[in-house]
């Protein structure tokens, strides 16, 4: 039966036009209709190279529907690569191509000897929303551009993350575990984000193994390299946040790729060090802020509920409420995330909803005895509930309304110590 | 001039929708009325016999070589007996969605006036099967209010015709759309003419009328004809005519109520034509 969704959190599988403006030098073409492309523009970004706002895109019509939009493809193509220096064409299909049935893998094939790699990745809206647009335009690439590689270099690991602009932190996320990776003695690549692009691609089938940082996301793409390009994968379910998460990140990455334990114990120890000093210092202060409520909810995306919630329980001891994942996630993955909730510190666990519909989460807050002004980290459209429960409030998923994010990152040690400055800041602030 | 009747013809691919609609129109031609034609079948065979094989550019032909600047007399041929004859046509096949094709003729038709005000009946010829929304547009937005099936007794057109008549009732149930009959053309399968009433019973609509087989059909055919321009003084011509006249007449308008597969095999089988040691 149609329901009322109240809020959702996330967009079309044609939003994964971003996942393609994250790639420098990469550039998305819609085959759509104009009103896809215009309000899917609204991103707040690319990788430099093509505003985000400029791309091509076919803007189909009725007579397009009727006798197809192949011809109009085609020549949008044909143009794209004329006047557009990109390194890589991402051909995105929305509904209307879809349902009529163009065959855009036959118009794409027609460029294969284009000088420049153009490939297509099937978006279209009914699909799914943009989580799986991320993964099918990471499958185009490994499907329509990747070769498996005769050799592969030692100790070189692809990481692989979130989906761009959808998590307004994936520049600094990423950038933060290629740091600790490298620490680690290995070599990260990565495709999205400043200096990274097609030479990056061409580099991932040469890596050891894949390291996928995700609940879910890209677990198909891990998948499909581990068949065609014969890469096999690590699967670290929970972004770490934190000493604690990301020492035990970082134990296990260097046991999957062979660094030796002294190695990783010293390097957990020079992090945790200073870590634990911060904490400290500012030790009093999380002890006398007795008006924020030891408990909390996190409503966001599968990747931060569970990155964040055990963050809070393991670092900063913390109590959690209800948690709500907004993603839509695969009903195949519900079960092994439901059990990362359960195995928390202190023999704590954590409830956790699978759910989209903001009017049923927000009852739910509401309901809910916090014993205090509760902690909610949430998209922008917690703000109401939370003041009208007095709370303390930070956005840290999507939509994000109120602060601007360049290069910030919840990732790493570094990462869980700008988190307590942005929850302690909103706390501390509550008497100004 | 009578209030104007818009009628779609649904059944079964091959089962001579276009001829059976031709020939009734050429029929009611002869009863002085005035008729349209709007064949709404992308391979664009529906007014052959009216016009005289005249060739004929289609609604989306024209759409697509001409855009949508274009006047009424581009995509409107006057065939037998000062019949409007035009043809939705649609994409290549393989390509395109041939059922937005007919919603965007059928607007096309009406934004350039061609429902005008002495026109009596208009038929819309429906490709086979109804695949899609599109191929429903005659029966939708309060277009077409009556319909006639176009059966024989062969069990795929017997199957079709139910299946068709799921489709009407869907519509039946928020527009005006209502099923007139049955219309037979008859193939000339044992007991047709008692499995046809059964059939049209089950269906809670009537047998309006049974044609019977003639190969005199062919050759008119051939000839780029209806049978009533054909051969005006023949048997057949004088069918036509009665059918016209039934249609003229019908006031039985009725909400279908599709059988399921079961029932739909008894009476198949109640008739005979399941049975393997049936002889002839």
């Amino acid at each position: 039966m149609a329901k009322l969704l109240d809020q959702q959190r996330y967009k079309c599988a044609l939003g994964a036009m971003q996942t393609v403006q994250a790639i420098t030098r990469a550039i998305p073409i819609l085959h759509s209709g104009p009103g896809c492309a215009q309000k899917l523009s609204d991103s707040i970004g690319s990788s430099g190279y093509f505003s985000p706002n400029i791309f091509p895109c076919t803007s189909i019509n009725e007579k397009d529907v009727v006798f197809g939009g192949v011809k109009k493809l085609e020549t949008t193509i044909e143009n794209a690569l004329k006047v557009i220096d990109a390194d890589l064409y991402v051909v995105l299909t929305g509904c209307i191509p879809e349902i009529v049935g163009d065959d855009t893998g036959e118009v794409v094939s027609r460029f294969a000897d284009a000088g420049k790699p153009v490939i297509y990745a099937s978006t279209a809206g009914f699909k799914g929303n943009n989580y799986r647009g991320h993964e099918q335009v990471i499958d185009a690439i490994v499907d329509q551009y990747l070769r498996k590689a005769d050799d592969r270099q030692k100790g070189l690991v692809n990481i692989w993350a979130d989906v761009p602009y959808q998590d307004l932190f994936w520049l600094g996320n990423i950038r933060e575990l290629e740091r600790l990776i490298a620490e680690l003695g290995l070599e990260p690549n990565t495709i999205f984000g400043y200096q990274r692009g097609i030479e990056n691609i061409n580099r991932v089938p040469k890596a050891e193994f894949n390291l996928l940082v995700s609940p879910w996301v890209s677990v198909g793409n891990m998948k499909k390299m581990e068949k065609k390009l014969g890469i096999p994968y690590l699967h670290y379910p929970t972004l770490p946040i934190g000493a604690f998460e990301t020492s035990k990140f970082l134990r296990e990455v260097g046991k999957f790729a062979g660094v030796p334990e002294e190695k990783v114990e010293e390097l957990i120890n020079r992090h945790e060090n200073y870590y634990y000093y911060l904490i400290e210092r500012y030790a009093d202060m999380f002890l006398e802020t007795r008006v924020m409520a030891k408990q909390f909810s996190v409503v966001a995306d599968a990747q931060y509920a569970l990155g964040i919630t055990k963050f809070l329980v393991n670092d900063l001891g913390l109590v959690p409420a209800g948690q709500y994942i907004v993603d839509d996630t695969p009903k195949q993955f519900r079960e092994e995330i439901k059990k990362e909730f359960a195995n928390l510190n202190y023999g704590l666990k954590a409830e956790v909803s699978f759910e989209t519909d903001a009017y049923k989460i927000h009852n739910e807050i509401k309901k809910h005895d916090y014993h205090g002004y509760p902690l909610i980290l949430g998209s922008y459209y917690e703000k109401e509930v939370v003041e009208e429960l007095f709370g303390h409030y930070l956005n840290i998923s999507w939509p994000v309304q109120d602060k601007v994010v360049l290069d910030d990152s919840y990732v790493g040690y570094t990462g869980g110590i700008r988190l307590i400055e942005d929850i302690y800041s909103v706390a501390v602030q509550r008497w100004n | 001039m009578g209030e104007l009747r818009q009628i779609a013809i649904y059944g079964k691919g091959g089962i001579g929708k276009s001829t059976t609609t031709q020939n009734l129109t050429a029929g009611l031609v002869e009863h002085g009325k005035k008729v349209m034609v709007v064949g709404c079948d992308p391979k664009a065979d529906s007014t052959r016999l009216l016009l005289g094989g005249l060739a004929q550019k289609t609604v989306l032909d024209t759409i697509r070589d001409e855009g949508e600047d274009i006047e009424l007399d581009r995509i409107m041929r006057e065939g037998f007996g000062g019949t409007k004859c035009v043809e939705s046509g649609g994409p290549e096949p393989g390509v395109g969605c041939a059922g937005r094709g007919i919603i965007t003729s059928i607007n096309m038709l009406e934004n350039l006036g061609a429902y005008t005000d002495d026109l009596d009946y208009v038929f819309y010829d429906v490709l086979g099967d109804v695949v899609c929304g599109g191929f429903a547009m005659p029966i939708r937005e309060g277009k077409a209010k009556e319909i006639y099936i176009v059966a024989s007794g062969e069990m795929m057109a017997l199957y079709a015709a139910n299946n068709i008549a799921k489709g009407i009732r869907r519509y039946a149930r928020t527009g005006g759309v209502r099923l007139g009959g049955i219309i037979c053309n008859s193939r000339n399968v044992d007991r047709e003419l008692d499995l046809l009433r059964a059939f049209s019973k089950e269906l809670g609509t009537q047998l309006l009328y049974f044609v019977p087989r003639d190969n005199i059909v062919q050759r008119a055919e051939i000839n780029k004809k209806t049978v009533i321009e054909y051969k005006p003084d023949s048997n057949q011509a004088q069918e036509y005519r009665n059918l016209a006249q039934a249609v003229i007449d019908n006031t039985k308008f009725d909400i279908p109520t599709p059988m399921s597969q079961e029932r739909l095999e008894e009476i198949l089988f109640e008739f005979g034509l399941m049975s393997d040691d049936y002889n002839i």
